[in-house]
């Protein structure tokens, strides 16, 4: 590693339960990046906070090609655990009629400027 | 982490830490390789087998990333063999 300062990767997932086969992916590539000692956030946005509505996690599984997977909640709590930040966009959940208190613990709530902030500080934007 | 913590392997025997992560795919073996070796002494190494065709390429990027080092690297038909040293 050239610097000393952890290398930072923001994802931004727009797809949640209307598309199950599109919702593991970031979570996964977050946590091999957090895995690798980068700091590491996703923010939700579009339809992204649906998938942090209280109860998704537990009953939505990730879709695998020789039947159902595991859990989405089990890639959540993994991705979390090592330490990625899970960030969600304000005008999103009025999209999805949902608030605040629809969405599992552990999340934070950041407007457009906050995004924005942190895209510009992150070494790279990955969006899905 | 205190000394009380640490798992038998880890705790100031030269004994190599054997993770095995044969059967699982990314990005399962980076994860549990990343989450074993904090409980490895730094200085000290740690064996992982993995199946993941992607384990190569994944391995040298997180040897990169991290700063830890790859000692040795072997393949065998499908099954890879990894040994890592703790530096950071």
């Amino acid at each position: 590693m050239d610097e000393q300062r952890p290398r930072k990767i923001l994802y931004v997932q727009t797809y949640g339960v209307e598309a199950p086969d599109r919702m593991a992916t970031p979570i996964y590539l977050a946590s091999a990046a957090a895995a690798m000692d980068m700091e590491v956030g996703i923010y939700f946005t579009v339809h992204g906070p649906t998938m942090l509505r209280k109860g998704v996690p537990e009953s939505v599984h990730v879709k695998k090609a020789d039947g159902e997977g595991a859990l989405i909640g089990h890639f959540l709590d993994q991705a979390r655990e090592l330490g990625v930040k899970f960030y969600v966009c304000q005008p999103s959940l009025d999209l999805n009629g949902m608030t605040m208190a629809d969405v599992i613990e552990g999340v934070e709530m950041i407007g457009g400027a906050a995004f924005n902030d942190m895209a510009v500080d992150a070494d790279q934007v990955i969006s899905f | 982490m205190t000394d009380a913590m640490k798992p038998p392997s880890a705790a100031g025997s030269d004994e190599t830490v054997l993770l095995d992560c044969r059967g699982q795919l990314c990005p399962v073996p980076i994860i549990r390789l990343s989450k074993t070796l904090k409980s490895v002494e730094v200085g000290r190494l740690l064996k992982m087998i993995a199946t993941d065709p992607g384990a190569e390429p994944d391995m040298k990027a997180w040897e990169k990333q991290t700063g830890n080092q790859i000692v040795s690297s072997l393949r065998d038909g499908k099954e890879f063999q990894f040994v890592v040293r703790r530096l950071k």
